[in-house]
């Protein structure tokens, strides 16, 4: 198994991450554990039609600060006011 | 703050684009059916999670969990019934592996659907109150695979059917097992109990109740205990394999009963090979079985505890009551010793050393000690025996384990004075005689009674050793004040000084001694009196020991170890060739039975004759006479003349001794009421009766008659009335 993932934005933008920190999504750890092999978890990689770029780069950047929260270091977790609805509607997508 | 006007916020709910397209909703969920099917397909690899994921959330965000939640029970439910049929017509075996695998199946297609279905799950399912899809599918599972009519009953007996074969041995998929029986606690343990569990329990009784029966006909107690053993194990065992943990205790219970519980009695008595035989021949691995077995059932233990305390009192009674085993004191001590050390290793090797057993096993001996009124004697005669020669070159602790057997012994004792009686008794011999083997042992045994039964018990016997030690001290201090005085020609003396009381003496008229003898003794006297003034001494001619040397025919020399009796008889030959029992008897003043049973032992033992008699023969009569036995001869220079060791008592001795005991007791008794009336003031007959027997037992069971007459006696003499109402009253008069 490779230990990172590739994450694809409505625009095809790929970010490349350990799998470690996208597991912190629930809904991606079902993707990517699920029996049955579904594509995602074959190819190791996810589309997502319906999250913008900065999003999905702000929800990467959430995952690694959430694994750093996790390990104890606790820091604020800046976010743009423009983009906070957006990024929400992902979270909740996302079960994050 | 007041004068600011307020500016009011207004959250409005965030709008959705309006889904145009009316069949959205069907449209979307197509692709979820189709994605359903392809699962249970096993097609799943082609499909995006992603995809099917944003499907199933935008539908409920739109509204339509309603039609997402029916759509999949329709779909699950569809292709259970089309599972259902396949599995209907699996082939014999076959039935329980079809079922298996069609379980694993729909176990990985729903995890799926419940994992692409998850936003339903999180978000619909709880606002709606609706079961979650993992329990839906389960429950969908249940009702339509196993509660269809044609799997369910063949699911049971085929489940039933392949334990039934493991039983009789043969070997059955125990994996396959564990995954049905797994299937039914998933579906819940209600089905498990409904759809397994009961009719496995009823079918088992049967099995057992059948079995058992076969077995309890053609096999002993041990083979029997041995079968229903490994069944239990077998039972335990499939359990930890493929059934659910909580069925353990409900099958092993069927077992239990089954098995053990409705055949206990006859298990219990069985002839030949039951639990007395078992008992009796020390069958340890039997009889542990047998107490883990049976404590397993209710009353199983309390049964094994009955039979083996009435077997107990049975053989018990038949060792203290055999007139033959009576002869030997002894033996007899020792017979009680082996069959307490037997129970005790049964106790310990085979019923855990249980209490409620060790107590049942005391109160049997309780109860057949004291059966015979002569055990107190016997086992001071036993403590005689081994302190006098059988612990000889015995190491400390091998000593320490004797007296602690005879001390058990000692605490079954109900009469415990009569006990103190008897080693008096022969304590007093064996301290005059010098036959004692050790001292540490003696007092160790001393103490072992204090601890027992208390200070007052031991005082005399602990006053007896005082004595001892003290007359040793006098012995030197007469010895040095005499060396001066007199010559060591004369007899030597040994004089022990016995305190009145403490020692079991009885006021008897001394013998005439030997002028030779009286010499000393009447210097021993002035010594004393010169230093202990106000006391009184009298000679206890019937206790005492002398070493005589005598020159037979021949030249030959012996030494002989009389009792002082015997010397006295013998002295007399000194000065004549012949004389007759009356001569004897007026020049000596010994008391008749003694005087008989001296010259018997003088006259009439092979070996040790040193005096003849005329007429020859066993018995001594009133005219005999008797001569100095000149051929006497011996390979022994010492020759030890039996001074009569104690012995068990005769019949008239032994009422003798009982009547002393009695009438020691009567003082205790009253000491005893008196103490119970001084703090109660006013007490009815019984009560007092209840208290003294409670206050007096460890040393005695008092007869309540005998309470009664103290009691009477000691209105007569003012310490007690009754009272003027009520007859059955007494009253302390202070």
């Amino acid at each position: 198994m490779k230990d990172t993932v590739k994450l694809i934005s409505a625009e095809g933008f790929e970010f490349v991450i350990d799998k470690k920190a996208a597991m912190v999504a629930n809904t991606i750890r079902n993707m990517l554990t699920s029996p049955g092999g579904f594509s995602e978890a074959q190819h190791g990689e996810v589309t997502f039609p319906e999250i913008s770029t900065p999003i999905l780069e702000k929800i990467c950047q959430y995952f690694y600060w959430s694994l750093q929260f996790a390990s104890g270091k606790e820091t604020e977790f800046h976010i743009d006011p423009e983009i906070t609805l957006e990024l929400m509607l992902a979270a909740n997508y996302l079960d994050a | 703050m007041s004068s600011q006007k307020k500016r009011t916020f207004k959250i409005e709910a965030f709008k959705h684009h309006v889904v145009v397209d009316p069949k959205y909703a069907e449209k979307t969920w197509k692709i979820l059916e189709h994605a359903i099917h392809e699962i249970y397909n096993h097609n799943a690899s082609g499909l995006s999670f992603e995809e099917l994921y944003r499907n199933a959330y935008n539908m409920v965000l739109h509204k339509f969990g309603e039609n997402l939640y029916s759509g999949l029970v329709a779909t699950m439910t569809w292709h259970l019934k089309e599972m259902s049929k396949s599995i209907e017509s699996a082939q014999g075996g076959l039935f329980l592996e079809e079922l298996n695998r069609q379980w694993a199946d729909h176990n990985k297609a729903l995890q799926m659907i419940r994992d692409i279905l998850m936003y339903m799950d999180r978000t619909f399912i709880p606002s709606s109150h609706k079961t979650p899809v993992h329990e839906l599918g389960l429950n969908l599972w249940r009702d339509n695979i196993i509660h269809s009519s044609k799997i369910q009953t063949r699911l049971v007996s085929t489940l039933l059917e392949l334990i039934q074969k493991e039983r009789t041995g043969e070997v059955i998929n125990r994996g396959l097992m564990r995954n049905i029986t797994k299937m039914l606690m998933d579906l819940g343990s209600l089905v498990y109990l409904e759809n397994f569990e009961k009719p496995f329990l009823e079918v088992s009784a049967n099995f057992y109740s059948c079995e058992s029966q076969q077995f309890i006909e053609s096999c002993d107690c041990g083979e029997y205990l041995n079968k229903a053993e490994r069944r239990l194990n077998e039972e335990m065992e499939r359990v930890s394999q493929y059934l659910d943990a909580k069925t353990e205790s409900k099958i092993t219970h069927v077992v239990e009963t089954e098995m053990i519980a409705n055949h206990m009695q006859r298990l219990v008595y069985m002839e030949c090979s039951g639990l007395v035989s078992m008992l009796v021949d020390d069958k340890y691995d039997d009889l542990s079985r047998m107490y883990s077995l049976f404590r397993r059932v209710p009353d199983g233990l309390s049964t094994i505890r009955d039979v083996m305390t009435s077997h107990l009192r049975e053989t018990g009674k038949q060792l203290v009551t055999d007139p033959d085993k009576l002869r030997d004191p002894v033996d007899f001590v020792q017979r009680l010793l082996n069959e307490k050390d037997k129970h005790d290793r049964i106790i310990t090797a085979a019923f855990n050393n249980d209490k409620t057993f060790q107590n049942a096993l005391n109160s049997s001996f309780e109860y057949f000690i004291n059966l015979n009124s002569r055990s107190p004697e016997f086992i001071s005669l036993y403590v005689d025996d081994k302190l006098r020669k059988g612990l000889k070159g015995v190491s400390e602790e091998d000593v320490e384990v004797v007296l602690d057997k005879v001390m058990m012994l000692f605490r079954y004792l109900q009469e415990k004075d009569v006990f103190e009686k008897y080693y008096k008794q022969h304590l007093a011999k064996r301290l005059l005689s010098g036959k004692t083997v050790s001292d540490d042992a003696e007092r160790s045994l001393i103490v072992k009674l204090k601890t027992e039964c208390g200070y007052q018990f031991t005082s005399k016997l602990e006053g007896m050793f005082t004595d001892m030690k003290t007359s040793q001290d006098t012995m030197q201090g007469f010895y040095a004040s005499q060396s001066a005085s007199d010559g060591a020609d004369g007899p030597s003396l040994a004089v022990q000084v016995l305190t009145t009381g403490s020692w079991p003496t009885q006021p008897i008229a001394p013998c005439n001694l030997p002028p030779e003898i009286m010499g000393v003794c009447e210097r021993f006297r002035a010594f004393y009196l010169g230093t202990h003034t106000g006391r009184r001494l009298t000679w206890q001619t019937n206790m005492g020991t002398a070493d005589l040397k005598a020159t037979f025919a021949k030249n030959q020399k012996h030494e002989l170890n009389v009792s002082t009796y015997q010397m006295c008889i013998l002295m007399l030959f000194n000065s004549s060739d012949r004389l007759t029992y009356r001569e004897i008897e007026q020049a000596t003043d010994i008391p008749a039975s003694d005087l008989k049973r001296c010259l018997q032992s003088l006259a009439c033992v092979k070996g040790k004759n040193v005096l003849g008699k005329d007429p020859m023969g066993k018995d001594i009569a009133e005219d005999d006479a008797f001569a100095v036995n000149d051929k006497f001869s011996s390979k022994f220079f010492k020759v030890k003349i039996g001074t009569v060791a104690a012995q068990k008592e005769s019949e008239p001795e032994k009422q003798e001794t009982r009547q002393r005991v009695e009438e020691d007791r009567k003082p205790q008794i009253e000491a005893a009421i008196v103490r119970i009336m001084k703090s109660r003031r006013v007490l009815d007959h019984n009560n007092i009766v209840t208290e003294v027997t409670k206050q007096l037992q460890a040393r005695f069971l008092p007869n309540p008659v005998v309470i009664k007459k103290r009691i009477e006696s000691l209105i007569e003499r003012e310490f007690l009335e009754r009272d003027k109402a009520d007859r059955k009253l007494y009253r302390y008069l202070a």
